[in-house]
């Protein structure tokens, strides 16, 4: 129990420092925040549909960038403030992941992570050339761009997160995710309706990055196709959860604030070999220890778990 | 549309295929024997292009001289890859699976860091025999005849390989009936070296000839990698006449719609051929559908 508590004290410092950043008034820590704030929520929102469910994708980028380019056109066209458009955004992505859902979720393992992959590139190519979304020339937001409020949209979208994974990680909701990533036909044989939970894992996976991508383009005030649609944005957010540990509560968190200051020094350092290192850092992660650092630790330390959860942090790669 | 501009798209798609069909073959060997689905594939090819490029640039190496470097190259970092980071994958099917996606994938990124710090971003490609024979009113770009020939004499090869070579054979009994090659005495850990020395073998010889066909930069690699899974899926898995054929077809419809609609556009038919197939089409046009 002193345990637990000590843990609840743990995130509260962590998430009130967080809150009290912006109060220094220095943009440069306020980044550097925002980095890690940014790419942990991104982490919580792949972690559902590809931990919880199995489904690995390598295309949540493609709501991440529809939430961003929601502000840049919702502020630039139709003047209007960037929150509700992020918030339009969300909704957008919601409801375009119930249709897209149904189709790409009929596939499986590699089909459904390149079929993904293929969707953010598509997608990426689409906005580069229709005037709508102001082609490869991007589009400039306009003026009034405010950090802080990013800064807090994105702390609260994380803490959503975190408190959505928490409940999933305990209700029947995410008992049935974890079977179906067990072994789907036996959990479509047990009475769980396959389709529909997967693709309300997909939905939730949607609707996280679109609200996160949002405040990115007002962040930036500035967006084009393959900063947006950028395939290393991906690529840090698999890897953050790897590391952290995939289908697990506190993974993204974990993975999110040790890697996010990490890429943010060697890609300002070595911004041509950091993709380099993020790819050798994946596999390194999944030959040495290929459940991530959560799991490791509560295996070792560990409190006692629950045979179900004992039993579905084995299966995890 | 006048008929000869249609015969030169039908050329033109054709000569395309050819070197397509070579790039999946690679994949359709690994992941026959192995069932991973080498997500590092594309990245092997514009790794190979790229070197190729310049090659040709600094001390005039031209693509054909270094296709036979490239193919043991290829060989080489298939061998590194499956003996270094796949030997010891989970024995559980399924986490099997997510762990060689995310190794690959991590492998396809570390080799787009690599590219990106030896080449840079640009934009290259191989600027030889870019003259063309004319017969009647229809063009035959060199370049694109000679890579066409060559890949379809590398695919020869490798057919013949495997079916007339013991190993070709033994290669062939493991994608089949992996527990059935192993009662008949087949050392399956080799096979699935094998296959990746095979497969990321050919991925860098289609790279050697797509250099001059095509101008890439290391962001290219996953297109690539969706070109070859796309005509796996359109042909059928494990069926090598069906990926020659979707192969084929691919290439007739990247040639089309890039002529009549855009090259972006074109850009995005592999990845349009692989939705509408996996979701109408499943076991691809000529496999039978699947008994599961």
């Amino acid at each position: 129990m002193n345990r637990r508590y000590l843990g609840l004290a743990a995130l509260a410092i962590l998430f009130i420092t967080a809150a009290l950043v912006p109060l220094s008034g220095n943009g440069y820590i306020l980044s550097l925040f925002y980095v890690s704030v940014l790419f942990t929520g991104l982490a919580y929102g792949w972690n559902i549909i590809s931990g919880y469910a199995g489904y690995l994708s390598f295309g949540q980028i493609t709501f991440f960038g529809i939430g961003a380019y929601a502000v840049a056109i919702g502020t630039t066209r139709f003047h209007a403030e960037w929150w509700i458009c992020a918030l339009a955004g969300g909704v957008i992505c919601a409801l375009l992941a119930v249709p897209m859902g149904y189709l790409m979720l009929r596939l499986q393992g590699p089909f459904f992570a390149l079929g993904m992959l293929g969707l953010a590139q598509s997608l990426r190519i689409a906005t580069d050339t229709i005037p709508f979304t102001g082609g490869s020339e991007g589009i400039y937001l306009p003026p009034g761009a405010n950090a802080v409020w990013v800064y807090y949209w994105s702390l609260m979208i994380l803490v959503l997160a975190i408190g959505l994974t928490a409940i999933i990680d305990r209700n029947a909701f995410g008992l049935r995710l974890r079977a179906l990533r067990e072994d789907e036909r036996a959990a479509g044989t047990l009475g769980v309706d396959t389709t529909s939970t997967k693709v309300k894992a997909f939905i939730l996976s949607a609707i996280i990055p679109a609200l996160l991508g949002g405040g990115y383009a007002w962040y930036l005030t500035y967006v084009e196709p393959s900063s947006i649609y950028s395939t290393e944005i991906e690529l840090q957010t698999v890897a953050m959860a790897i590391l952290g540990g995939m289908g697990t509560l506190w993974g993204p968190l974990v993975g999110g604030i040790l890697m996010s200051q990490v890429s943010e020094t060697l890609s300002t350092k070595f911004p041509q070999t950091h993709l380099m290192i993020f790819g050798a850092l994946i596999v390194a992660m999944l030959i040495a220890l290929p459940s991530g650092i959560v799991p490791a630790i509560t295996e070792r330390f560990g409190r006692k778990r629950t045979a179900t959860q004992a039993r579905s942090q084995e299966a995890i790669p | 549309m006048h008929p000869e501009l249609v015969v030169q798209l039908i050329i033109n798609g054709l000569l395309l295929g050819g070197v397509f069909a070579l790039a999946a073959l690679g994949l359709n060997v690994i992941f026959g024997v192995t069932r991973i689905v080498n997500l590092a594939h594309g990245q092997i090819i514009v790794l190979s292009a790229l070197t190729c490029a310049v090659a040709f640039q600094k001390f005039g190496i031209t693509p054909i001289e270094a296709l036979p470097v490239a193919l043991v190259a290829g060989a080489i970092i298939g061998i590194l890859i499956e003996r270094l980071l796949l030997r010891r994958l989970p024995e559980h099917a399924q986490s099997r699976e997510w762990a060689s996606l995310l190794i690959t994938f991590g492998v396809s990124y570390f080799l787009v860091g690599l590219s990106l710090a030896i080449f840079s971003g640009d934009f290259r490609s191989v600027a030889y025999l870019t003259t063309s024979w004319t017969v009647g009113r229809i063009d035959f770009p060199k370049a694109q005849v000679l890579a066409f020939s060559l890949a379809i004499l590398i695919a020869g090869i490798l057919a013949i390989v495997l079916r007339s070579t013991k190993t070709g054979r033994s290669l062939r009994a493991a994608s089949q009936n992996l527990d059935g090659a192993r009662v008949c005495g087949i050392d399956i850990g080799r096979m699935r070296t094998l296959s990746f020395a095979f497969g990321c073998g050919i991925a860098a010889a289609s790279g050697a000839l797509l250099s001059m066909i095509y101008a890439v930069n290391p962001d290219t690699g996953s297109q690539f990698t969706l070109v070859a899974f796309s005509v796996v899926v359109l042909g059928g898995l494990g069926s090598y006449a069906g990926a020659v054929l979707g192969a084929l077809l691919l290439g007739l419809a990247v040639s089309f719609v890039g002529f009549y609609g855009n090259t972006h556009l074109g850009s995005m038919m592999p990845y349009v051929v692989f939705i509408l197939v996996l979701l109408f089409r499943p076991s691809g046009i000529l496999g039978k559908p699947a008994t599961t």
